[in-house]
């Protein structure tokens, strides 16, 4: 059968789960987006001893599988439906979008404060020095310095971090969500054409390399206020680094 | 509580460590062939000739852009129909055979494996220090005994931190062979808790156990890494 | 108890890291139009001390006291917290590395204190940045980022920010140690000039020169504590202690 055929068949599905695809990811990587900045504060000021369950979260969520991760939320839930109705949160879990929304958040918010991290700890010490000197607050100083830093040493690593959560989104299809894996597979089931599989390869590469280009434009125009400056070069996109 | 886990007939102890043989099988056949197909793409795209340059660059783009999952499901599926029109070919009545999801896992996350490792690799090669190369080539040795004299040895060095990375992911993304209906620790724990009705609990076992796995991994690599370095002052 | 024209007081600063004690009780008093030098060779705890003024370095006790507003320490506690970022604000300081900030440019490096310190209106500011940076000779530099700039032309502009705060005082800390030494006079004619207008200047240096020409007062340093003081002729021409001698034989 003609490859074409099946993508003028079946694109309405496809784009459905390119759109469910990017929701899950954008809105992933938002919300932890939200939530990094200040544990990453916390990861580089906090008393060793306040920061422990912090580190053990960040170590099991780097620790193991996202899939396995997925199914604590979405299937674990389940457990403790009782409680979770007394509480009134059971609408949250029993939705397999939201389930797989916040699986998604809470493993990517343990890789952005990592990354962010790091960008802190490379800001510049004595510029963060002369900012304490003229008189600003610490907040002030957190704000108009450290994290303009941090964020213009994290860019390229956060980039990947958002490629790595598009890619692992596609284990949302496990859980019965139809993102684009999950359409490719009801469709495959339907059709048996293998070349549905290589036309969702064909869009998860779009996807990235929109992704990086679009990326690599905000990192130039962050980059203009640091001209002269040499910049971190974009690493090659690293699985999910684990080691600190 | 522990009755569930116990090694015995009402307990599930027996299937999960079992599941867990099967998850740690899979990633110790995985590694080597990951890393072969590593160096190959790192010396690919290392090349003098172009398309080899265009293979190497291909090949791990691809595979670094697609979800795992789909590369699994690609080779899984897609290897299997491609083998059995094969046979069909060759031999009309060639009974249709199953893939095994065994070795769709090994080599779709081999193949994963390798093109990561392919970029770890590549960069490793070019931070060794060309100086030394020069100090090769001035005593007289040949292109192929100053790899193996003197770069082979030195890029374990720069690339046990990157190789060591992949294989704590390939620890993690053997969970996904589970998918395929390969016995793994993953997908006996869905047994288990199909038959005991506790997720939560089972899942959170599966978690510890990989999060164990994945631990005593790191701290093994620092202890080789910190092995690779000496004689090296650390910057 | 202060004359109107102190402008700084340091009491019996102690600072200790961990065993070590590099402060053994210091203290300072600097008046209107005072240029004291303080001098010392390394290790003598001079740039500690001066950091000890604006609170970079929490001393382990001891009192400041500038613009009235006093913050005493205990103990390595220091007891009025919240005037510290109002001493600082008071207190301009120069940096051995310059430590201008790299994300922004030179005219918005000048004007970062006084808008988001002082809250001062925007083109208030940039006026009187402008006109700062038309006195240390940058005006043809003003949209550049630090990183185009020259190490000599980055201090003046860090000058250029320390002064945009209308300090009471300013403190230098070797501020021409990092500088090639080709650079090293166009920053010190800049000092000078702030001299002879009557700007209050503490300055740690390795500058003999300007410590003896410029300076109405010299301080030196030894292990802790300060082993003579006095004006630059009479202590040049006839130093009081073996360790004075001893540095001046070594460094002119």
């Amino acid at each position: 059968m003609n490859p074409l055929d099946i993508l003028l068949q079946y694109w309405p599905r496809l784009l459905d789960g390119t759109v469910m695809t990017l929701k899950l990811t954008l809105l992933g990587a938002m919300i932890a987006a939200l939530a990094a900045p200040g544990l990453a504060l916390v990861r580089t000021q906090a008393s060793p001893w306040a920061q422990a369950p912090l580190r053990l979260y960040i170590s099991f969520m780097r620790g193991t599988p996202l899939l396995a991760q997925l199914f604590l939320v979405f299937y674990g839930s389940g457990q403790f439906r009782p409680m979770l109705q007394d509480l009134g949160l059971w609408w949250l879990f029993r939705d397999p979008f939201n389930c797989a929304l916040l699986a998604f958040a809470l493993n990517s918010t343990a890789y952005q404060t990592e990354i962010l991290r790091g960008g802190i700890m490379g800001a510049p010490h004595g510029e963060i020095e002369a900012a304490r000197a003229i008189g600003m607050s610490q907040f002030q100083t957190l704000r108009r310095v450290t994290f303009p830093h941090a964020y213009r040493i994290a860019w390229p690593a956060l980039g990947n971090e958002v490629i790595l959560l598009m890619k692992a989104s596609a284990l949302a299809s496990v859980i019965t969500l139809f993102d684009l894996l999950g359409r490719t597979r009801q469709i495959f089931s339907r059709s048996f054409d293998f070349s549905v599989y290589l036309w969702a390869a064909v869009i998860y590469l779009c996807l990235t390399a929109a992704f990086v280009f679009v990326w690599r434009q905000a990192e130039l125009r962050l980059s203009k206020q640091f001209t002269g400056r040499v910049l971190p070069v974009t690493p090659a996109p690293n699985p999910k680094e684990t080691t600190e | 509580m522990l009755e569930l886990f116990s090694y015995s007939d009402t307990g599930w102890g027996d299937e999960i460590l079992r599941g867990l043989a099967i998850t740690v099988q899979l990633a110790v056949v995985t590694l080597p062939v990951g890393v072969l197909l590593g160096f190959l793409a790192a010396f690919a795209s290392m090349s003098r000739l172009r398309i080899l340059r265009a293979i190497g660059f291909g090949y791990t783009t691809l595979m670094r852009g697609l979800p795992e999952i789909l590369t699994l499901f690609v080779v899984y599926n897609g290897v299997g129909l491609l083998w059995n029109r094969l046979a069909m070919w060759w031999n009309p009545d060639a009974p249709l055979t199953e893939f095994s999801p065994f070795i769709a896992g090994v080599v779709a996350l081999g193949l994963v494996f390798g093109a990561f490792a392919g970029e770890v690799l590549r960069g490793a090669f070019q931070s060794l220090n060309t100086g030394q190369m020069e100090a090769g080539k001035a005593i007289g040795m040949t292109r192929s005994q100053i790899f193996r004299r003197i770069e082979l040895p030195q890029i374990w060095r720069f690339a046990l931190p990157g190789l060591g990375n992949l294989w704590i992911n390939l620890l993690k993304d053997t969970a996904l062979v589970s998918v395929i209906a390969l016995n793994d620790l993953m997908r006996m724990t869905k047994v288990a808790v199909g038959v005991t009705k506790q997720p939560f609990t089972f899942y959170l076992l599966a978690c510890l156990i990989y999060w164990t796995m994945c631990v005593l991994s790191e701290f093994v690599l620092a202890r080789m890494e910190r092995r690779a370095n000496r004689g090296i002052r650390s910057a | 108890m202060t004359q109107p024209d102190v402008i700084l007081r340091a009491e019996d600063i102690h600072k200790s890291f961990g065993n070590l004690e590099v402060l053994k009780g210091i203290s300072l008093e600097a008046r209107k139009h005072d240029v004291i030098s303080i001098l010392g060779s390394s290790g003598s705890g001079k740039s500690t001390f001066l950091r000890c003024l604006n609170f970079l370095e929490i001393p382990t006790s001891g009192r400041v006291t500038v613009h009235g507003e006093e913050v005493l320490v205990k103990n390595g506690r220091p007891q009025n917290v919240r005037h510290i970022e109002h001493i600082r604000a008071s207190l301009g300081m120069v940096f051995q590395q310059f430590n201008l900030w790299s994300h922004r440019t030179v005219l918005e490096n000048v004007m970062e204190g006084p808008v988001h310190v002082k809250r001062e209106s925007k083109a208030e500011a940039r006026d009187r940045a402008e006109t700062l940076l038309r006195g240390v000779g940058l005006e043809e530099r003003m949209q550049m980022y630090p990183s185009q700039l020259s190490g000599g032309q980055q201090q003046r502009v860090a000058i250029a920010r320390a002064l945009a705060m209308e300090p009471d005082a300013i403190l230098f800390d070797e501020p021409t140690s990092a500088l090639d030494p080709e650079l090293v006079g166009e920053v010190l004619k800049v000092m000078q000039s702030l001299a002879a207008e009557g700007t209050t200047m503490i300055v740690v240096t390795h500058e003999m020169g300007f410590a003896r020409e410029v300076s109405s007062e010299v301080v030196f340093l030894h292990q802790g504590r300060i082993a003579e003081q006095g004006p630059p002729d009479t202590m040049f021409t006839n130093p009081q202690t073996d360790e004075f001698r001893r540095f001046i034989a070594k460094v002119m």
